[in-house]
């Protein structure tokens, strides 16, 4: 049995007379969900992710819920006496994994990020990019329940960060949660559940809808069989839905989940049909202006 | 496997690779190879092993919590709560303290007299290996409780922890009713007469404080800034 993470009036400070990081902070992250947390630097951004990981304890309030939960913080050290492979090894079967799937586990996230040729480099040769890389496939190992993201995409190449994105989209689909802060707004665009601003040290809702769905989308023409319901890991993910003709659709999903969407259509029973599919670019990915 | 295995092999290894256990156990060879002779009263030479351990446990516990950099430690107590994060590095500095210190009650054993101080009346060697090792985990027992109480999450900053854990070492060994004492003094009363003591209080006792330091300090992991 496990029960989502609920932060309950938690407040935080470091040291008997120092002052109030966060405060009134109330929070729950459910399954299948992805949030976003944003705010000024030096806010409470990281303090509060910490205490969503539970590697900190609320000074005031409570936290409940025990999901498994994997950690990515903002920097990964290089100075681990091991080689990405011995140390991803270790840690999968820290995260639970057996000694017997940890290697394996260990060296499919290596590949997925690019990262496996420096599988049995020392930590401490690696680039600060390749050892974000390890940090990042540490925290995927083990399919954690609570994927905790600060600042993870810090250092990755572009490929990595597409990665990461579907790996985001991957988990949550199958029913993990995720919470994430990120610099860079276009950061798994128009995908989070909720999105939360940290101000003066406490967590305020977004409810401001962003007006047109940002960031690189995916539309596919999929036809069901007839009078058929999208299925509903499906459903979740969707920007927009329109019905062409019947048991002809047209979804719309941000470009990071268009893997796990169609895997949800492909393995439905019975299985949908994918007529087209089409990259469709909202805003420009060289846009650096911000919004 | 057992989240708490996994985290002690991580633990072990990251000490094993990192070399730094190589200085604590240079300064405890020194330590002996200057205070402890071939020849000489065994119950003396067990006392001052045993003694000489204490320091050694405290610094290899500092290693321990100092050899993980803050960010890869976060991510290991998210997975497993950083309580039991804590716990492993200390179980590691514990059980390395205690096989350095077996390993050296033994070669000491051998090589010494097995008679009294002054010669006269002879010693068991079995009794006093066993006196011996149980005073040399007495020792690594309360040495790992100095080490956990002089670093991190108490404190943190070198120059209030290194000084703290030489002070605290050394009062551990000296100071009356510190179970360490208790133990090494038993053990150099005892060779003056010829009886080998039974040190099975001053274990208890250093358990005791041991596992009350460990409680005391897994559960602060959490609420010190990382």
């Amino acid at each position: 049995m496990r029960r989502d993470l609920q932060l309950n009036n938690v407040g935080r400070r470091y040291g008997i007379h120092g002052p109030w990081i966060l405060r009134g902070v109330n929070l729950e992250l459910a399954r299948h969900t992805l949030t976003r947390v944003e705010g000024p630097n030096g806010t409470g951004k990281s303090t509060l992710l910490r205490l969503l990981a539970r590697i900190d304890a609320p000074t005031e309030g409570k936290v409940t819920g025990r999901p498994r939960t994997a950690y990515v913080p903002e920097r990964f050290p290089q100075a681990l006496p091991f080689t990405a492979e011995a140390y991803l090894t270790h840690l999968g079967t820290v995260h639970g994994l057996s000694r017997a799937a940890a290697p394996r586990a260990a060296s499919e996230w290596l590949d997925r990020f690019g990262a496996g040729a420096y599988a049995r480099t020392p930590m401490t040769r690696l680039s600060k990019g390749s050892s974000q890389k390890v940090a990042v496939a540490q925290a995927l190992l083990a399919e954690p329940e609570l994927l905790v993201l600060d600042e993870a995409w810090t250092g990755l190449d572009e490929d990595a960060r597409a990665e990461l994105e579907r790996a985001v989209a991957e988990r949550t689909a199958a029913g993990g949660a995720v919470v994430f802060v990120d610099h860079d707004p276009r950061r798994l665009a128009g995908a989070p559940h909720r999105t939360y601003t940290v101000t003066d040290g406490t967590l305020n809702l977004r409810t401001d809808k962003p007006t047109s769905p940002s960031g690189p989308q995916v539309s596919l023409d999929v036809q069901g069989p007839p009078g058929g319901q999208l299925p509903p890991e499906a459903g979740q993910f969707l920007t927009s839905s329109t019905e062409l003709t019947p048991g002809t659709h047209r979804l719309t999903v941000p470009a990071s989940h268009s893997d796990v969407l169609l895997r949800a259509l492909l393995t439905a029973h019975p299985p949908w049909h994918v007529v087209s599919l089409n990259q469709r670019a909202d805003l420009p990915l060289d846009d650096e202006s911000p919004r | 496997m057992s989240t708490m295995t996994a985290l002690l092999r991580y633990q072990a290894a990251l000490l094993l690779r990192s070399q730094r256990w190589l200085p604590p156990f240079i300064l405890y060879a020194a330590f002996l190879g200057i205070g402890v002779q071939g020849g000489q009263p065994v119950l003396d030479s067990l006392g001052y092993t045993a003694a000489a351990l204490l320091p050694v446990a405290a610094w290899l516990v500092r290693i321990c919590t100092t050899n993980e950099p803050p960010a890869a430690r976060s991510c290991v107590a998210a997975a497993v709560g950083p309580g039991r994060a804590h716990l492993a590095c200390l179980l590691v500095a514990l059980t390395t303290a205690a096989a350095l210190g077996t390993a050296a009650t033994l070669v000491v054993t051998l090589i010494s007299d097995p008679a009294s101080a002054d010669h006269r009346t002879r010693v068991s060697l079995l009794a006093a290996a066993a006196a011996g090792l149980l005073a040399t985990l007495a020792c690594a027992l309360l040495g790992t409780a100095v080490g956990a109480l002089t670093n991190w999450p108490l404190l943190r900053s070198p120059g209030r922890a290194v000084p703290a854990m030489l002070l605290a070492a050394l009062l551990a060994v000296v100071v009356t009713g510190s179970p360490a004492q208790a133990a090494v003094s038993g053990l150099v009363t005892g060779s003056q007469s010829g009886t080998v003591p039974v040190p099975l209080l001053p274990l208890a006792g250093a358990a005791l404080v041991a596992a009350a330091v460990t409680a005391v300090t897994c559960a602060l992991t959490s609420r010190r800034s990382p």
